[in-house]
């Protein structure tokens, strides 16, 4: 009997340690899709590469992952199954939110640009990975990391048309990128990318189409994996 | 001590039924086979997911046009593969590049396709579904249509208890049926359990086999798995590279995954784009066909020339690995219950 009450006493003071530690907060992760100063808008804007060449958008959709969280070169927080699928027509996808213990504090925010090796090769997944979200290959294996798709009077493809899935998980084409971004602590980050930046760098006129795990697919990530910033 | 003992032996019970995929017999690993390959503790079998993946497997529904089934490349009399075709038709009678294998055994499988383009069995079914010379239709489309269907979300309920359905689920119910094509009931088999024994001339034919073929088309699952040039010359028209397209490795050029053995004699024609009719028509390309080039496999470096007799006894061996148990097996066959009383909608 007084054993009983021992653990009773004993399972209460853990019960209300736990209870004090589940005091959270929500830090918001805003990515921005960008087109130079301005927020990148699908189908109907027309952006102007240079004096002469325009472009449009019709798809913008990729993955972030393993998002966590680092203080002074030590984490402090990881999300755990953490695989996000960002849709630029949905702008619900581009704010991620994670509840996070209150007291944390934070200098550095990791997370990868992709879908790592592991999730690629372990069959139908739900969620953001279903196979029905269209960012899966499907004659081949494997995940896309990143899509773009529309059209520039650059492009001599078929109407014009550009489109870069970019995916790939093994050697010598993983082109998962990982990314860190040194930040002050704070409840609101907003996380651009500069799609004029990196549409600018690609050759538009001679490969407006990067469709599988290769060279040209794995420049490109590099180059995308150094254009997130922290605004 | 009594208690950690039970603990233990449940511990135990918990990891050997975990990879035997499941604890009532759904699937069992035949006698002195190696440990599949599959993770079942990702999708553990029950009887409601497989008999979903039998449906959808036999349903026309996964195809864009509603005509074209798996099983319409992959019929169950021939081991699941397509009945006398050397490259598969599919939707609007348009024609693939390659022969369609046999399915079976897939449990095993390390890769998909004959270039090992596919990584696992759970997206495999994406491949057909996407294909526009196959089904001509995509999984996103497929969900919406199981959605709006009568029977689907009820099974989809059983299995899940759950009746929105998603890819994943599609996916793993397709597996689970295709998982269970389990074929180890040939006479091969039953002599290596000491059932019965083979003629003179099988056990001759056995050991043709084991001198010339074996490093390949390894027992018991009669493959490898790996990628091998066999030297088939290019046919000039389909252009076909095999594992090359996958990796870009020049080193993979021309070669294919090994097919396994079993039940060979129904999967005719043979090879990745069904070039050779017969059984007779392979050992004369392993004897005088075999085209050298930089990535031909060292066995086959030089052919194998087999007398006419030798080869006579080959093949008696070959066909010794049809398990014809398997082949009329009602489990595994068109499920009458369940699409035949399907209101059409
Ligand atoms: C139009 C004919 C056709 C249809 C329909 C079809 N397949 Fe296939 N299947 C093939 C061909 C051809 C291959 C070999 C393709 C390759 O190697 O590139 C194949 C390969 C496979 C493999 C790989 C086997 C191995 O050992 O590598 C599996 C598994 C498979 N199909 C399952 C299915 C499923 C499930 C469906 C229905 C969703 C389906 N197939 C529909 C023709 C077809
Ligand atoms: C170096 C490895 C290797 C050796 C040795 C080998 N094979 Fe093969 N075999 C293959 C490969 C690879 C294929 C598939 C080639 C393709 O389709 O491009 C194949 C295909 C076959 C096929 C067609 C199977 C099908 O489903 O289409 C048969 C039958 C066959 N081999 C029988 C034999 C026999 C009998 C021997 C011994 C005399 C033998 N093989 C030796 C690698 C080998």
């Amino acid at each position: 009997m007084r054993f009983r009450f021992a653990v009773f006493i004993i399972a209460f003071g853990i019960n209300v340690k736990l209870l004090s530690a589940q005091n959270f907060s929500t830090i918001s992760v805003n990515f921005k899709p960008m087109f130079g100063h301005s927020v990148l808008q699908l189908n109907d804007s027309i952006y102007l590469l240079n004096s002469r060449d325009s472009i449009q958008f019709t798809t913008l959709k990729f993955y972030i992952s393993g998002i966590a969280f680092w203080n002074n070169s030590t984490t402090v927080w990881i999300e755990s199954n953490s695989f996000h699928l960002l849709d630029a027509t949905d702008s619900n996808t581009l704010k991620l939110a994670f509840k996070v213990p209150a007291d944390m504090i934070y200098s550095e925010i990791k997370f990868k640009l992709g879908i790592d090796s592991l999730t690629n090769v372990s069959g139908a997944m739900g969620g953001d990975l279903d196979p029905t979200k269209g960012m899966y290959w499907t004659w081949q294996g494997g995940y896309v990391n990143f899509k773009l798709e529309g059209k520039s009077n650059l492009c001599q493809s078929r109407k014009h048309e550009f489109q870069f899935h970019l995916g790939g998980y093994a050697h010598p084409y993983n082109i998962l990128q990982s990314i860190s971004l040194l930040t002050s602590n704070r409840q609101n980050v907003n996380i651009e990318l500069d799609l004029k930046t990196f549409i600018s760098n690609v050759d538009l006129a001679n490969k407006p189409s990067v469709m599988s795990p290769n060279k040209e697919a794995l420049i490109l990530s590099n180059q995308l994996g150094k254009l997130f910033i922290v605004k | 001590m009594n208690c950690l003992k039970i603990v233990s032996v449940c511990l135990l019970f918990i990891f050997v039924s975990s990879f035997l995929g499941s604890k009532d017999g759904l699937f069992n690993i035949p006698q002195n086979w190696p440990k599949p390959i599959y993770n079942f503790s990702k999708n553990p079998l029950t009887k409601e997911k497989i008999e979903l993946g039998r449906a959808l497997f036999y349903d026309p529904i996964l195809s864009q046009n509603n005509t074209i089934s798996c099983s319409g490349c992959h019929s169950q009399f021939t081991a699941f593969t397509h009945v006398d075709h050397a490259l598969s038709h599919g939707i609007n009678d348009r024609i693939g590049t390659r022969n369609a294998p046999v399915l079976i055994n897939l449990a095993w499988n390390k890769r998909f396709m004959w270039d090992g383009a596919i990584n696992h069995l759970d997206v495999q079914a994406l491949a057909p579904i996407s294909h526009s010379d196959e089904m001509g239709s995509n999984i996103s489309e497929v969900v919406t249509k199981l959605q709006h269907s009568k029977i689907y979300p009820p099974l989809f309920f059983k299995a899940f208890g759950d009746s929105l359905i998603t890819g994943e689920n599609t996916l793993k119910c397709i597996s689970q049926f295709m998982l269970t094509l389990v074929s180890a009931n040939s006479k091969y088999d039953s002599v290596k359990r000491n059932e019965s024994s083979f003629t003179k001339q099988e056990e001759n034919g056995y050991k043709i086999f084991n001198k010339n073929c074996t490093s390949c088309h390894i027992e018991p699952l009669f493959t490898n798995q790996k990628f091998e040039n066999n030297g088939l010359p290019l046919d000039l028209e389909l252009k076909d590279f095999g594992r090359m397209k996958v990796t870009q490795n020049p080193n993979d050029s021309l070669k294919f995954k090994v097919p396994t053995l079993r039940n060979i004699e129904f999967s005719y024609p043979y090879m990745h784009d069904g070039r050779f009719k017969n059984l007779n028509s392979v050992l004369d390309h392993y004897g005088r066909g075999i085209v050298k080039s930089k990535t031909l496999a060292l066995q086959l470096e030089q052919p194998i020339v087999l007398s006419a007799n030798e080869k006579v006894d080959l093949i008696s061996f070959l066909l010794t690995l049809s398990d014809k148990k398997f082949l009329f097996n009602p489990e595994f066959g068109y499920p009458k219950n369940l699409l035949l009383s399907l209101p059409k909608d």
